[in-house]
C-alpha cells in the first residue's frame, strides 16, 4: 500500500502541499487531476525523493515503511517508480547499459540474483515489443535526441523493465499526439495487475479514456478537494476546475 | 621590475655521467650539447610562462637513483599488457631495454621494432637522419635532459605501404625510486598504417621520475594512431614531450590518457607539414587526491587544406589540479584550415581546480578555427534521474563521469585496448569516489 498521510511540503519557504492524504492499494489506479500550480508535480517528485522540497509535516508509507528519509535509489528498490514529466537526457550512457545497471542495482538491494548481459538482452527484447520501440533505441544514449513521444515511451518502457509495485506517472500524456498517447497507454495498461498500483497525474482527462482509473482526485492548492470515480474526470473536462474551486471556497466559508 | 626568465640552476636532479653503451657514435655530440642546453635552461620555475601553474619545488627536493636495469617477471607486467595481448611489444625497464620481457616479440613483415642501439645497423641512415630533428626541443629543459641522459629507446619503422596488422606496444616500466629517460622514434613511412601504444607504468614503491621524449614522423599518405597511456603510481613525476610531424595527406590520431602520476606534465605537439593532412589530438585525464596533471598542446598548421580536431577532457576529484594550455598556430599560407579545439573539465570536489587557456594565433584569413572550454560539475537532474531508477548515488556519479570521459576513449580503434581503458577508467572512478 502507498499511503500519503497529511503531507505538507514547501519549496523555498513557499508552501505547495497543504495536508494531502491519499492511499493507493495494489491493483488500483488513482488519477490526480488539478489546475496548473496545484502541486501535482511536487507530489510526484516528493514521492520519488527529489530533494528540492522540504516536507514539513506528514509521511509517505510504502507497505508500512516511511520513505521520506530514504534516498531515491532506496525508494526504487522498494518498488517505487516515477515516470518523469521531463525525462533527462544522459549523453554517453546507452539505454541498455543504464537499464541493466538499474535493474541489477535494485536486485542487489533486494538480495536477488543479478542478471547477466545475455539474459537481460532477451528480457528487454520482450519489453521493447510492448512499447513498439525500435531495438536501436536501446543502443542510443538515454533520451538523447529522442522526440517527445520517444522520451515518454522510454519512461514506460523503463517501468516495464523495472516492474515496480507502485508507478507514479507525472503528466505522461503532455506533449503526446493521439497515436503516441495510445501506445503509452497500452503500455501502462499491460502493466496493470492485482499486485501493482498506479498514481496517474494529469492535467487532461484525455489520458483517462485510455488508462481508465478506479479513482479520480482533484488537487487544488495542495490539497485533495474532491474524490470520485472515473466520471469525475468527465465532469472536470466538461466544466473545468473553477466550479470545484468555488465549491471548495464556499465550503471553507 | 624585470621578469626573471632565467630559471634556477640545476642542483637537484643529479646528473650522472651518462652511459653511451652501444649507442651510435653520431649521437654522442648531440647528447653533449643537449646536456649543456639543459644546464643553461635549468629547471623551470612558476615564473616561466609555460610553467605558471605547475610548480616543481617539491620535485626539486627529491632525489632519484640513476637508471638501472631491474629484472622483472611476466607477472609484473600482466596488468600493463592486458587488452594488448596481440601486440608486438618491446619493453624497457627504467628506460633500459629488457630482452627477457620482450623475447616473445614476433615482428610482422615491414614492421621493425628495435632499440636505439640499432642492432642490425642503420644502412640508409634513416635513424640518423630523423633522430632529434622532429621535436623542437630547444626551449624544453626536460627534453634536453632526456636527450643527454637516455640509455636506450624504441625505434619503430613501418615500411612504405605496409599496414601493421597488430598494434605496436612500447611499454616503459619504472621501478620506484629511480629516474628514467624513455625515448621513442616512430617512423611511419609513406602510405603505411599502424597503431602505436606507449604505456608507462610503475612497479614497486618509491618516488620515481620519468622524463620522456617521443618523436613521430607520419609521411605522406600514411596513417598513424598513437596512444599514450600513463598509469604510473601516485608517487611518480612524469614529464614528457611528444612531437609529430605530419606530411601531406597524412593522418595522425593522438590519444593522450593520464590516470596516474603525482605530477604529470605533457607537452604534445603536432607540426602539419603538408596539405590535406588530418589530425586528431585528444586527451583524457582523471585525477584525485593531490594529483596534478598539466597538458600543454601545440598544433602548427603550416599548410593549407588541413583539419585538426582536439578534445581534452579532465575529471578532477579530491584536491587534484589540472592545467590545459592549447596552442594552435595557423600560418599565413595555411588557407582553408579547419581547426577545432574543445577543452572540458569536470570538477567533482570543491577543492579540485583547473586552469585552462586556449591560445589561437591565426595568420591566414580564410580559415575555420574555433575553441571552447567548459568547466562544470555533474548535473543534479541527471543524478536524480539515475537514482530514481535504483542506481545508488556513488554508482550514478561514476556512470556520469564515465560517460563524460569515455567520449575520447571510444575513438581508439583497437577493441582490446579500448575496453581495457574503459574498464580502468570505470575502476578508477568507482573506487576513488566517496
Amino acid at each position: 500500500m502507498l499511503e500519503i498521510k497529511n503531507l505538507y511540503a514547501s519549496v523555498e519557504e513557499k508552501p505547495i502541499l497543504r495536508g494531502l492524504s491519499l492511499t493507493v492499494r495494489p491493483g488500483e489506479v488513482h488519477a490526480i487531476m488539478g489546475p496548473n500550480g496545484s502541486g501535482k508535480s511536487t507530489l510526484a517528485n516528493i514521492i520519488a525523493g527529489r530533494d528540492d522540497y522540504e516536507v514539513t509535516e506528514g509521511e509517505i508509507l510504502v507497505d508500512g515503511v516511511n520513505i521520506l528519509e530514504l534516498a531515491p535509489e532506496e525508494r526504487a528498490a522498494m518498488g517505487l517508480f516515477l515516470a518523469f514529466q521531463y525525462p533527462v537526457e544522459i549523453p554517453g550512457v546507452s539505454n541498455m547499459y543504464f537499464l541493466r545497471s538499474a535493474l541489477n542495482a535494485i536486485k542487489k538491494a533486494r538480495g536477488e540474483k543479478e542478471m547477466d548481459a545475455m539474459s537481460f538482452m532477451k528480457f528487454v527484447k520482450e519489453k521493447t515489443k510492448l512499447l513498439h520501440l525500435d531495438d536501436n533505441l536501446l543502443q542510443r544514449s538515454v533520451n538523447e535526441g529522442f522526440s517527445g513521444g520517444e522520451k515518454k515511451r522510454n519512461e514506460i518502457f523503463q517501468m516495464a523493465v523495472l516492474e515496480p509495485k507502485y508507478g507514479v506517472l507525472d503528466e505522461t500524456d503532455s506533449g503526446l499526439d493521439i497515436d503516441a498517447l495510445k501506445v503509452v497507454s497500452d503500455g501502462v495498461n499491460a502493466l496493470r495487475s492485482a499486485e501493482r498500483g498506479f498514481l496517474v497525474i494529469t492535467h487532461y482527462q484525455r489520458l483517462l479514456n485510455h488508462i481508465v482509473p478506479d479513482f479520480v482526485h482533484v488537487l487544488v492548492d495542495g490539497r485533495i478537494v474532491k474524490s470520485g470515480g472515473k466520471e469525475l474526470a468527465l465532469e472536470l473536462e466538461a466544466k473545468g476546475y473553477d466550479w470545484i474551486k468555488d465549491e471548495t471556497t464556499a465550503g471553507v466559508n | 621590475m624585470s621578469v626573471e626568465t632565467i630559471d634556477r640552476p640545476v642542483s637537484l636532479v643529479s646528473l650522472h655521467p651518462y652511459g653511451n653503451e652501444g649507442l651510435p657514435a653520431w649521437l654522442i655530440p648531440m647528447r653533449a650539447s643537449a646536456h649543456a642546453r639543459f644546464l643553461e635552461l635549468g629547471i623551470p620555475t612558476t615564473k616561466h610562462e609555460e610553467w605558471k601553474y605547475t610548480s616543481l619545488r617539491e620535485f626539486e627536493s627529491q632525489s632519484f637513483a640513476e637508471p638501472t636495469f631491474a629484472n622483472l617477471s611476466d607477472d609484473d607486467i600482466a596488468d600493463a599488457v592486458r587488452g594488448l595481448e596481440d601486440a608486438q611489444r618491446i619493453v624497457f625497464v627504467n628506460g633500459i631495454y629488457s630482452e627477457p620481457l620482450t623475447t616473445r616479440l614476433s615482428q610482422e613483415e615491414g614492421v621493425e621494432i628495435r632499440t636505439l642501439q640499432c642492432v642490425g645497423g642503420d644502412p640508409s641512415n634513416k635513424l640518423k637522419n630523423l633522430f632529434g630533428t622532429v621535436a623542437r626541443t630547444d626551449e624544453f629543459a626536460f627534453a634536453n635532459l632526456n636527450s643527454s641522459q637516455f640509455r636506450s629507446g624504441a625505434y619503430v619503422q613501418i615500411h612504405r605501404n605496409t599496414k601493421a596488422e597488430r598494434p605496436i606496444h612500447l611499454l616503459f616500466i619504472s621501478t620506484g625510486g629511480t629516474a628514467s629517460y624513455p625515448r621513442v622514434l616512430v617512423h611511419a613511412e609513406q602510405g603505411s598504417e599502424a597503431t602505436v601504444v606507449e604505456s608507462y607504468v610503475t612497479v614497486g614503491e618509491g618516488t620515481s621520475f620519468v622524463c620522456g621524449v617521443t618523436e613521430v614522423v607520419v609521411e605522406a599518405n600514411a596513417k598513424l594512431e598513437h596512444v599514450k597511456l600513463q598509469s604510473e603510481s601516485e608517487r611518480s613525476y612524469h614529464i614528457a614531450l611528444s612531437e609529430a610531424r605530419v606530411e601531406g595527406d597524412g593522418t595522425y590520431l593522438d590519444y593522450n590518457v593520464t590516470f596516474g602520476g603525482k605530477l604529470t606534465r605533457n607537452d604534445r605537439q603536432v607540426f602539419i607539414g603538408g596539405s590535406n593532412a588530418h589530425v586528431r589530438m585528444d586527451g583524457v585525464y582523471v585525477a584525485d587526491g593531490e594529483q596534478h596533471c598539466d597538458n600543454h598542446t601545440r598544433l602548427d598548421h603550416a599548410f593549407p587544406h588541413c583539419d585538426s580536431f582536439e578534445v581534452y577532457k579532465g575529471v578532477l576529484d579530491g584536491a587534484s589540479s589540472g592545467v590545459f594550455n592549447g596552442k594552435i598556430f595557423v600560418y599565413l599560407d595555411a588557407q582553408k584550415t579547419d581547426a577545432k579545439q574543445t577543452n572540458q573539465a569536470l570538477l567533482l570536489s570543491p577543492k579540485a581546480t583547473i586552469e585552462t587557456k586556449p591560445q589561437l594565433e591565426i595568420f591566414a584569413d580564410d580559415v575555420k578555427c574555433t575553441h571552447g572550454a567548459t568547466v562544470g560539475q555533474l548535473r543534479e537532474d541527471a543524478l536524480f534521474y539515475l537514482q530514481s531508477r535504483g542506481i545508488p548515488l556513488k554508482q550514478a556519479r561514476a556512470l556520469l563521469v564515465y560517460a563524460f570521459a569515455a567520449e575520447v576513449l571510444e575513438r581508439i580503434s583497437h577493441d582490446g585496448l579500448r575496453s581495457e581503458l574503459e574498464s580502468r577508467l570505470y575502476q578508477k572512478l568507482g573506487t576513488d569516489q566517496g
